[in-house]
């Protein structure tokens, strides 16, 4: 039934799968993400903040931490992308992806929140054109 | 508030008195069974014969069919996850490497030296973020 690979989590379609929903969420909203799954090492929160200032553009950048293990998903904005992106629609995106990992779908909620974030992210600043 | 309480009879003095207060509520109960003698009367004989019903139809009908049910919906439930080669259940470990989707190139080794003033903005709250638990 089910590929499963030493050491690996996640099948090649899987990861190819969660690659192209970031590119789709890239291309919408042209901020930057990056999906981390695994365990963080001590407190779930810092350990975020410390991966998401790795990143080559943090205030550009949207960084999502799934811990499988610890259960806990953590989203990071950088102060740009909050201009855009407020923590409220995050919440949300965290909600949804809380509901599909308990229902057992990594890969389906992973998608599904990465989409989500994009989305509310790219609303433009001036709904109304004048 | 004793006054409302002194009208339950919560200390029996004598075992028979409950036994009746049992015997006399369980009397409603029973007429209202008694009301349903009628059913085990025969059918009126104006009305056609009707076949009798074999065991084995009895066992289709009443049997297999929920049982086929409940197996035809539980398919229904699991087989989209199983395509979808899940194996992930929550509260099992996971001790898969961990992996960085859209990550620097230097991987999870690059968090252990962070950048100072991306760690300053953090701190003073430039970042913001949401977390949810499973």
């Amino acid at each position: 039934m089910a590929q499963v690979h030493v050491g690996e989590g996640f099948t090649s379609s899987q990861r190819h799968e969660i690659d192209k929903s970031i590119r789709d969420a890239e291309t919408m909203c042209r901020y930057e993400f990056s999906v981390f799954v695994g365990a963080s090492e001590g407190e779930t929160g810092p350990f975020a903040a410390r991966l998401h200032s790795t990143l080559t553009a943090p205030d550009r950048s949207v960084l999502v931490l799934v811990d499988p293990a610890a259960r806990i998903v953590q989203i990071v904005t950088g102060s740009e992308v909050r201009r855009d992106l407020d923590d409220a629609e995050v919440r949300l995106a965290a909600l949804s992806m809380q509901i599909a990992f308990a229902a057992g779908d990594l890969v389906g909620g992973i998608k599904q929140g990465v989409m989500m974030l994009a989305d509310h992210a790219r609303k433009p600043r001036m709904l109304h054109a004048e | 508030m004793m006054g409302i309480l002194g009208g339950v009879i919560t200390d029996q003095k004598a075992p028979t008195v409950r036994r009746l207060t049992r015997a006399v509520a369980l009397i409603p109960a029973i007429l209202l069974c008694a009301m349903a003698t009628p059913a085990i009367a025969a059918p009126p004989e104006g009305w056609p014969q009707a076949e009798p019903v074999s065991t084995l139809h009895a066992l289709l009908i009443l049997v297999a069919i929920p049982l086929g049910l409940f197996a035809l919906i539980t398919l229904l439930v699991h087989v989209p996850s199983m395509a979808r080669h899940e194996e992930y259940t929550p509260g099992l470990a996971w001790h898969h490497q961990n992996e960085w989707f859209g990550g620097p190139s230097g991987g999870v080794e690059a968090a252990d030296k962070p950048d100072p003033k991306a760690i300053e903005a953090v701190e003073e709250g430039h970042t913001g973020g949401a977390s949810a638990r499973w």
